[in-house]
């Protein structure tokens, strides 16, 4: 019987927390969104550079081999099919749509977003939040609205460069594999994809920044125990930064319509 | 310039010989049963909420997104169920499964082990005469080698499910036209088998020894788990590739 | 004047930090208050700038009763109160004179580059100049502090707390501070120093409060303390592990 008992306090637990985090990254939300009039624009510029920095190899590597892998997964279907033409279009669309964000998100997530967390943690465990509110400065002007506003900037700028790589790797796969000649894998995509199916993957990958601002700011700020409760604070943010990753997706995906 | 490609090449020496003492050590089974088997249960079972939903909402995604375009372009969903299963085992449920455990499991254990070097725990342990890769690293690996194709399955069974649930209610076909294996075949199976397992030995491998190097003061665990989602995850996608290029005549008949 | 009237603090079931805590700081003052570690000397200062809330009693700012006032109000009160932590707690991010800049142009509503200018005149008046452009992680305690005292004096506060101001630090930089307190008394600077440092203590007070098991056992100046029978000073004066603390 307290088995039972045991199971339904343990999940009773994680429902709580889950709720008592779901309203506080709300509350972070509506407070940073309060603060952009105001924020620090020296910060905000400083912010954008080290994020821009910071992920543009990796994630111009991520880019590099999707568009390959893409490519690699389309020619089977296109082989079959003798539609060869449609190869740029296959491996293209659904990269720069949905798989090339979603890699990007979660690439900058596991590296933007939890030194992020680390970095606010270690301010927190360390007391200089506290200096800073002492100094009469608010930290959300200071800190948080800036990265915010970084993040979302330098996740649709990425995008665009992770796109730009994901094409090359592409090409340089179809080439390899299927003997594609470039100029003729460029010509095939300029014909067949679309401003719209960029526009959409860049829009995704704004509020994919978005997700990723408020989880890492908000699991930073909340930090406390040391560099041990440092460590668990990015634990914690970048696998729910990887959910939010996911269900801004779907929710942004439904209702553009694909 | 020079500092950095020395820094890289001496990291990547120290990790071959981390992942050839691991391997050594677990060929010789040397790994206490009750340690693997609550490593397994702490990364595997407490990882099923969350790829479960995770990957439910990939499936979701993925099955609007191409429903949207076989609607607009053919106006015929037949090929959808059959096309996004096949996908689905070769690619995308090893991948971004890979990816996703790569941030539960992988942060989790970068973590773990980094704490522990910041709190000298593991010069503690060494003191005692045991010996760090044989008592952390091994027991984790041989727990991921067998949850994480585990979880994998997993995540594609889910991803699945809430494919057909989606095809069914926003493009009305039904569930046994979507739930179709005519196109898959034990090609597609077996890449995604052997990337499963690759995965699985990635994950705890590169995790622990982010862990196990991190720096003293307040951002050395924090840096740590930065290190191991990146380098787990630019591992996936690298290995990802490898695999679909040299496995390629294996899957596209 | 900084007062405390009946302020009581616990924290969760522990045994009350502070209780029933009366204690008047003048105006334009060196006061310090001392006590055994964990005896919530730090606790009680942090009441003023409102960082720990009283659970009971009030705290009154130049008269003004500040107890219960929430972020926005606290900031007035924040403007006239600096801060020195105990552990410096500079931005990681700014080398020392963007720390000092930083709050300058906060403060002062003027340009970084303003406020940059103004940071170099505070940081050469405390000698601290050469550190201009290093960061806080290759810095010593002792400089830390220093920039940190430096950042709080930019501010042109009317009350200064110091939180431990000389632990940690060699006697040398600790002798430092104590002069640096004794300069900011001449420019009209009520100062509060929490602190167990002997020397700092006996040699730069106006007048030492000591708290003992939560309660002010004895406020006067350290003529009185030195000469004073009570076996917990005394003990506490001459560092001994034997007696009643």
């Amino acid at each position: 019987m307290s088995g039972i008992r045991g199971i339904v306090a343990a999940v009773g637990r994680t429902a709580l927390q889950f709720a008592a985090d779901l309203g506080g990254l709300a509350i972070l939300f509506l407070r940073v969104l309060r603060t952009i009039p105001r924020l620090d624009i020296y910060e905000l510029i400083r912010a954008a550079e080290r994020f821009g920095w910071q992920s543009a190899p990796i994630i111009g590597l991520t880019a590099f081999f999707t568009g390959g892998i893409m490519v690699m997964q389309s020619l089977p279907y296109v082989e079959q099919l003798q539609a060869m033409r449609l190869l740029p279009w296959a491996a293209s669309f659904a990269t720069l749509r949905e798989v090339g964000p979603v890699l990007i998100g979660l690439m900058f997530s596991g590296r933007v977003g939890s030194n992020n967390t680390a970095e606010l943690g270690t301010m927190v465990v360390t007391e200089q939040v506290d200096a800073l509110r002492l100094l009469a400065i608010d930290p959300y002007d200071l800190l948080i609205a800036p990265r915010f506003v970084a993040m979302v900037a330098m996740m649709v700028c990425l995008t665009i460069v992770g796109d730009a790589g994901a094409v090359i790797g592409a090409m340089v796969t179809a080439r390899a594999m299927a003997g594609m000649e470039m100029f003729q894998f460029i010509q095939l995509m300029r014909e067949q994809i679309h401003l719209a199916d960029l526009a959409s993957g860049l829009v995704k990958s704004g509020f994919f920044g978005a997700g990723i601002a408020v989880v890492s700011c908000y699991y930073g700020l909340a930090t406390s125990g040391g560099a041990v409760g440092v460590g668990r604070a990015v634990n914690a943010s970048v696998v729910a930064s990887a959910v939010s990753i996911v269900v801004i997706d779907f929710a942004v995906t439904a209702v553009m319509g694909g | 310039m020079n500092a950095v490609i020395r820094r890289i090449a001496r990291e990547s020496r120290d990790f071959t010989a981390l992942v050839i003492q691991a391997y050594v050590l677990l060929f010789r089974l040397r790994m206490r049963r009750a340690v693997v088997v609550r490593q397994a249960f702490e990364l595997g079972n407490r990882s099923v909420v969350f790829i479960a939903t995770t990957m439910s909402f990939i499936g979701l995604i993925m099955v609007l997104q191409s429903g949207y375009q076989a609607g607009r372009l053919i106006g015929d969903y037949s090929l959808l169920g059959p096309g996004y299963i096949q996908l689905l085992v070769r690619e995308f449920a090893p991948t971004i499964g890979a990816m996703m455990l790569a941030t539960r499991i992988g942060a989790g254990i970068a973590a773990e082990l980094g704490s522990m070097t910041v709190t000298e725990q593991i010069d503690a342990l060494r003191l005692c005469g045991a010996e760090p890769v044989e008592e952390l690293v091994v027991p984790r690996l041989a727990a991921c080698l067998v949850m994480v194709p585990a979880l994998i399955i997993l995540a594609g069974l889910f991803a699945e499910i809430a494919g057909m649930f989606a095809a069914r209610l926003v493009f009305n076909v039904p569930f046994a036209t979507f739930f179709e294996l005519r196109l898959l075949t034990s090609g597609d199976v077996i890449v995604g088998a052997v990337k499963a397992m690759l995965f699985g030995a990635v994950i705890p491998l590169v995790s622990a020894f982010a862990g196990l190097s991190a720096t003293r003061g307040s951002e050395g665990v924090g840096q740590a788990t930065t290190r191991a989602v990146i380098h787990t995850s630019i591992s996936i996608i690298f290995l990802d590739f490898a695999v679909n290029v040299l496995l390629y005549p294996v899957y596209a008949r | 004047m900084i007062e405390f009237r009946g302020l009581s603090k616990r924290f969760g079931d522990r045994p009350p930090v502070l209780e029933d805590i009366d204690l008047q700081i003048p105006t334009g003052s060196v006061q310090f208050v001392i006590g055994p570690s964990g005896a919530g000397k730090s606790v009680l200062m942090k009441h003023v700038v409102g960082l720990v809330r009283a659970d009971s009693g009030r705290v009154l700012v130049d008269g003004e009763d500040v107890t219960d006032y929430g972020e926005k109000a606290l900031f007035k009160v924040r403007e006239k109160v600096g801060f020195v932590f105990q552990q410096a707690t500079l931005l990681d991010g700014l080398d020392v004179l963007d720390n000092v800049a930083l709050a300058i142009a906060k403060r002062f509503h003027v340009k970084r580059k303003v406020a940059r200018e103004r940071a170099m005149t505070e940081l050469e008046r405390m000698h601290l100049q050469p550190f201009a452009h290093r960061f806080p992680a290759d810095l010593g305690a002792g400089v830390k502090k220093r920039a940190a005292i430096a950042r709080a004096i930019a501010l042109d506060p009317r009350y200064l707390v110091y939180d431990e101001p000389t632990t940690g630090l060699d006697p040398i930089a600790a002798r430092r501070v104590d002069r640096l307190i004794g300069e900011l008394k001449g420019r009209g600077v009520t100062q509060i120093v929490v602190s167990h440092d002997l020397a700092s203590i006996l040699g730069v007070a106006d007048r030492i409060a000591m708290l003992h098991k939560a309660r002010v056992h004895i406020e006067g100046t350290p003529d009185a303390l030195r000469a004073s029978a009570d076996p917990v000073i005394r003990q506490f004066l001459s560092g001994s592990p034997v007696g009643p603390m």
